[in-house]
């Protein structure tokens, strides 16, 4: 028997100490290999290829659930449209401003959300009593379901609630800021609730990272005299920077999707000026029936989305083959 | 390198402060979840900072069929019976398909490009794609049916299920099932016997990440769910009466019951948090 690839058969048998004939072996562990991938396989087909298909179809059309009395959507070649859906999309000011606004919201969010990690997880360096406690109650929102915190929010922001109180406290002057109903403001209280949610995350991944950091170096900087800024600067940040990219690259990826607490909370009101991509779709798909209108626009997203991570995925990957290595 | 007392104090009040700012809406819900009617609605038009007359009223209203308030016709113990099994069922789908791809990818090298393609389906966010699942699903009578759903969540945490339990595969030496093998196990036998006994830690954590994931979801079960097979977390977006509004009180009972489950199992599998949101790229 034929071993298929001679490369790939010539270094398993290096390792491979099997008193079966290599080559058996070889074809039996490629097969076993196949069968066990094959359920994922089939699932991601099933769930992913289809669904892409028929929305590139659908999205070449002009058809909806309400176009004509009874047509089903595989008849919607009826009313074809070729590349019409996009060329009116990219020129759809509710589309640009809703993508816009996502943009705007995590290059917000995510630095912030690094920064504030970065400084607890420095914080949490230390020995204090009560640490035990403390690390536990700043975790607890990550956990909260993004809904249920979208909710808790919501009251938090009413004009008679507790945010305003404590801040007129604060200022020791009677406040009514209109958290939700202001079109800058609401964006500014959905970057909040993402905030609370997600600094956690980084916080966590962040004090991981320090926590394995070789001590000797920091030490030996210390007793050549170097300030706290140049330990940082020169030793702790470069070492760092891996789990960082990482950290980062994470939390950009899910931060895009942003819907739930919006959702819950403004609906992507006032007017649209909380709506980011996802509520865009969602208002568009299953509020005004526009299938065909929000397929276009699921495909262009997953365009923009296929390039940008074909950058943002590589240092995962970087990481995973230098794993196998 | 000892730092001046003063410095050490201040950042210990940091600390405090950071800590409580994060924690205030945790107990706000809380507390919410226990206050009396006059406590929570807005015609109060003064805020209670904690329960003066702690009650289980809310946690009654929404249970009980018979409101007070006559808003809902729906008592909560649906959507609650119905996460849970959405849920779980979601959990073994992923975990079944996810196990086995992980092994696959971990010790044979197969599957080509199935984890990258899985990394970057993560990234695309399901509303791009979900006019068409909803056609699909509409086309194979499967809107409103937990069936549905499970095929959908099993499919969206697969790339979780799969990328962590590698690193538990990955952590497990090879000679342990090259081992089996020349003892005359088959390759299947060495699996079955061998390696997920000793992977079964790895398989709980991971098995209660997903399940947290699923359970956190809103989008999905609020596209592909009617009436009879809503989630908590739709059930709560659509508590509200017409009488008075919003209604903090019961919303924040049902919030909490939501809210539990994964902070008791995120805090038991702790860990594990970090790898696996990180795809395993971040192994402590």
């Amino acid at each position: 028997m034929k071993i298929p690839d001679g490369k790939r058969g010539k270094a398993l048998s290096k390792k491979n100490k099997n008193p079966i004939p290599m080559e058996h072996a070889f074809v039996d562990n490629a097969r076993f290999g196949l069968y066990l991938v094959l359920p994922a396989q089939v699932m991601l087909i099933f769930i992913v290829v289809f669904p892409m298909l028929s929305a590139i179809y659908l999205s070449l059309t002009q058809w909806s659930p309400m176009a004509a009395a009874g047509s089903r959507w595989y008849e919607a070649y009826k009313y074809w449209g070729w590349l019409h859906n996009y060329w009116a999309l990219i020129r759809d000011k509710d589309f640009l401003l809703a993508v816009l606004r996502t943009v705007i919201i995590v290059a917000v969010v995510v630095p912030i959300e690094f920064l504030l990690g970065l400084a607890l997880s420095f914080l949490f360096l230390d020995k204090f009593p009560g640490k035990k406690i403390l690390h536990s109650l700043i975790l607890i929102p990550m956990m909260i379901v993004p809904a249920v915190a979208g909710f808790t929010f919501y009251m938090l922001f009413q004009n008679v609630g507790p945010i305003n109180a404590v801040l007129s406290s604060i200022l020791a002057r009677p406040l009514d800021i209109p958290w939700l109903t202001g079109k800058v403001l609401a964006i500014i209280s959905i970057m909040i609730v993402d905030i609370w949610e997600w600094t956690p995350l980084m916080f966590l991944i962040l004090l991981s990272g320090l926590m394995s950091l070789p001590e000797d170096q920091i030490n030996a900087a210390v007793i050549l005299g170097a300030s706290r800024w140049q330990r940082f600067r020169l030793i702790t940040f470069p070492l760092l920077k891996p789990v960082i990219t990482i950290a980062l690259i994470i939390r950009g990826m899910e931060a895009i999707k942003i819907f739930d607490p919006i959702w819950i909370m403004t609906t992507g009101g006032p007017g649209t000026s909380t709506e980011t991509i996802s509520v865009y779709m969602y208002k568009h798909g299953f509020k005004f029936l526009k299938w065909s209108w929000v397929s276009a626009g699921g495909i262009l997203i997953m365009i923009i989305i296929s390039i940008a991570s074909i950058y943002a995925l590589k240092p995962i990957r970087a990481k995973e083959e230098e794993q196998a290595a | 390198m000892e730092q001046k007392l003063y410095i050490r104090i201040l950042k210990y009040i940091l600390v405090l402060v950071l800590a409580l700012a994060f924690f205030f809406p945790v107990y706000w819900i809380f507390t919410m979840a226990f206050k009396p009617y006059v406590e929570w609605t807005a015609a109060a038009g003064k805020i209670y900072w904690y329960p003066n007359n702690p009650t289980l009223d809310n946690f009654r209203t929404i249970f009980s069929k018979q409101l007070n308030m006559n808003a809902m016709s729906e008592t909560a113990v649906r959507p609650i019976i119905n996460s849970l099994i959405v849920s779980i069922v979601g959990t073994i789908i992923a975990m079944v398909a996810g196990v086995l791809a992980a092994y696959g990818i971990s010790r044979f090298k197969a599957g080509g490009s199935l984890p990258f393609s899985l990394l970057q389906l993560r990234m695309f966010p399901p509303i791009a794609i979900i006019i068409p699942i909803m056609i699909m699903w509409a086309f194979l009578r499967m809107i409103d049916k937990w069936y549905g759903l499970v095929i959908i969540y099993g499919v969206v945490t697969l790339p979780f299920a799969t990328w962590l339990m590698k690193t538990f595969f990955d952590d497990i030496p090879n000679e342990l099932n090259e081992a089996a093998v020349v003892d005359g196990c088959s390759n299947l036998g060495a699996f079955l016997k061998v390696v997920l006994p000793l992977a079964r830690g790895g398989i709980a954590s991971t098995a209660l990440f997903v399940f947290i994931l699923n359970w956190s979801d809103f989008l999905i079960a609020l596209v592909l769910t009617d009436r009879r097979w809503t989630t908590i977390p739709v059930h709560i977006s659509k508590l509200q009466s017409a009488l008075v509004g919003q209604l903090y009180g019961p919303k924040a009972a049902l919030g909490l019951i939501a809210a539990v489950p994964p902070i008791v199992l995120g805090i038991l599998i702790q860990k594990y948090l970090v790898r696996g949101l990180t795809f395993g790229a971040i192994k402590k």
